[in-house]
């Protein structure tokens, strides 16, 4: 149980404060134009996330309320703190010499055969020093879609942290949960949760 | 004394008595002007499923103006017949013929005939339809009364291609004239629908007509919920790569807005009830929080620091406390805190519970508890008299309360896959509300439209 939370409490705050000083490079305003918050002397600066789409306006508006206000309040903007610029999931790929780690029923800790199976993937990334990893962490149907996504992101860095324990640095790894939106199975059976329960490891060139 | 004359003052005293026997309804407003008392922090439940019910007639309506050429004169009646046959303060006797115009006389004698049958109150509507747009006078009469009383008449006037809407305004005016709280006919409910992988957010009104499609990120979207004023729904998407928090703008055409982007997960957007702020679940500093995102000055106030995944924050209607969920105990539970992050307490002992969703009305919050399946449970703010609502089969999760705290949406697997379904705050009247495409999750019932 102090595996648990040991590694984890140690290493994650570097991982997110690395990705703060990587800095922003660009910051296209995601922002829809509007007067300026009140209370907030200068114009807040936009999160530098890409762009939504350009299609992200509903494709109909449904039927508006009959009286719509009519001078809407201002919209309020939320100023935030410059965002870690991460790279795009989608730039990742998988690697054949990189395997899939299993988890308990509502666990997050790194299971013995798991360990195994880490320390064969440390090897390859320390091998193969110029790829970045991506660490997704996955669940199975059961349990709600909010709580899976915070489970799934104890998957991802506990195994984030079992690598970093052995020697892969944190710096060239990215997590994400997808909760339990991504199943590889969808069967209802055991067989097919424990497949769910997964940490799955892509890589990027760097 | 006649038979014929004897029996409404039967039914009138029969009324009486289910009157005293319910406690709750049947009672016109106008017989209690101090109907609606200013709302207090917690207000009981005045419609379970045994309590009494009001038989209304209503006819088709009449038309008073104009042609018809889309049949309003029974649309508009089927539409809110419906309405308030949900509403479970209600039961309809529809499918009447309209009645004559300026006729009191045949007004008198098919209302002596619906009182006979056992109707409480009677519904009339005038409808005049002047090109694209209709008006509807609606005229509702109490059937206990001798006199057969007039007790309420309001003219609404709306574009025909929104004659739905003109409808469920109708019914919640009569549910208002007999519970004192208008209805909720004239809400929304958000869902996520799912298709090879994604799941897009998408907009129906409440009884599950009229889909429209709000995002298009070809990406996962979860979670959606609104705000107080039911103009924005906050909602987690990977559209960027990553669970980020955004907003969108329901009914106008504004550009979807950032809330949050940090590193790790943005989710579980919970909106204070003043709409000033958002409680939300972020893990940029490691391990997944509880904030609270000040919505004007984008101030983010920290509120739960424990090694555990806290998640799933859920405001009281006052705004005072905030109910959420830790694992800091073992299988996730249910805590209760106050909105500064203070005074932590469990509220759901064994099994394993998520999902809070603290009534509007303040007095219960639902959750989910998995006990082998998952189904929806509720329980008082003190933790006293956990109770379950749904049992089987399937998976019950995700509830949503309607505006006035009696309606709830959920989904259950029961039939398969996931679809949304309603049922009352006592685990009564359950019933499938959608019908596909894919699995429908995620229901989120929309504040009453301004």
């Amino acid at each position: 149980m102090a595996h648990r939370w040991g590694s984890a409490l140690s290493v994650a705050p570097l991982l997110v404060l690395s990705l703060f000083l990587a800095g922003c490079p660009k910051r296209p305003a995601t922002m829809a134009a509007s007067a300026p918050a009140p209370g907030v002397a200068t114009p807040p600066p936009a999160a530098p996330v890409a762009p939504p789409p350009a299609s992200t306006a509903p494709e109909s508006t449904p039927p508006a309320p009959a009286a719509p206000p009519a001078a809407p309040a201002p919209m309020p903007q939320v100023a935030q703190p410059a965002a870690p610029v991460l790279p795009r999931p989608s730039e990742f790929a998988d690697n054949a010499n990189l395997k899939d780690v299993y988890f308990d029923f509502d666990k997050y800790d790194i299971r013995p055969d798991a360990a195994k199976i880490l320390d064969a993937n440390a090897t390859w990334l320390k091998a193969n020093a110029r790829n970045l990893l991506l660490i997704e962490g996955h669940c199975d149907e059961r349990g709600t879609a909010e709580y899976n996504l915070a489970l799934g992101e104890r998957r991802a860095k506990s195994t984030m942290n079992y690598l970093v324990g052995q020697g892969v640095a944190a710096s060239r790894i990215t997590v994400i949960s997808y909760g339990k939106e991504r199943p590889v199975c969808t069967e209802k059976t055991e067989a097919c949760w424990a497949m769910n329960r997964r940490a799955h490891h892509l890589v990027k060139a760097q | 004394m006649s038979l014929r004359s004897a029996r409404p003052l039967l039914l009138l005293l029969a009324f009486a008595l289910a009157v005293a026997a319910g406690g709750v309804l049947s009672s016109p407003r106008q017989a209690r002007p101090q109907a609606a008392p200013p709302t207090p922090d917690v207000s009981g439940d005045v419609i379970a499923s045994g309590a009494k019910k009001v038989t209304i007639a209503i006819p088709d309506f009449t038309l008073a103006g104009g042609s018809d050429p889309h049949s309003l004169v029974k649309r508009v009646p089927e539409v809110l017949g419906n309405d308030l046959n949900f509403s479970a303060a209600f039961t309809v006797l529809a499918g009447a013929p309209a009645l004559p115009a300026n006729n009191p006389g045949a007004l008198k004698e098919a209302w002596t005939g619906f009182a006979a049958a056992g109707a409480h109150a009677a519904l009339h509507g005038l409808l005049t339809n002047r090109g694209d747009r209709a008006e509807v006078e609606m005229r509702l009469y109490d059937l206990t009364s001798a006199e057969q009383r007039l007790i309420f008449s309001k003219k609404f006037e709306m574009p025909v291609a929104q004659v739905r809407r003109l409808s469920h305004k109708i019914a919640d005016e009569v549910v208002l004239q007999y519970t004192g709280e208008l209805g909720i006919a004239d809400t929304k409910i958000a869902y996520t629908g799912a298709a090879g992988g994604i799941k897009e957010v998408y907009l129906m009104d409440y009884d599950g007509v009229g889909s429209v499609k709000m995002t298009t990120t070809q990406s996962i979207n979860l979670s959606p919920v609104w705000s107080p004023d039911a103009r924005s729904i906050a909602f987690t998407s990977y559209m960027n790569g990553y669970p980020f928090l955004y907003r969108l703008f329901a009914f106008e055409k504004r550009q979807m807005q950032l809330l949050a982007g940090y590193g790790g997960i943005n989710s579980s957007p919970a909106f204070s009830p003043d709409g000033k702020s958002v409680a939300l679940t972020l893990s940029k500093d490691g391990n997944p929080e509880v904030y609270v995102l000040n919505l004007s000055t984008g101030a983010l106030r920290r509120l739960t620091s424990n090694a555990a995944i806290d998640t799933e924050p859920s405001w009281s209607p006052t705004g005072r406390e905030i109910a959420f969920v830790s694992d800091r105990a073992g299988p996730a539970q249910v805590f209760v805190m106050d909105a500064e992050g203070t005074n932590v307490r469990r509220l759901t002992q064994g099994g394993f519970n998520t999902q809070p969703r603290w009534s509007p009305k303040g007095d219960v919050i639902v959750y989910t508890s998995r006990q082998g399946n998952h189904d929806l449970w509720a329980v008082s703010p003190d933790g006293s008299n956990p109770r379950r609502l749904t049992a089987g089969p399937g998976s019950n999760e995700g509830a949503s309360w309607a505006p006035n705290g009696r309606h709830l949406v959920f989904q259950s697997s029961r039939l398969g896959g996931f679809q949304l379904f309603t049922m009352l705050g006592d685990g009564s009247a359950q019933q499938l509300l959608t019908k596909g495409p894919g699995e429908i999750t995620s229901g989120a019932w929309s504040p009453r439209l301004p």
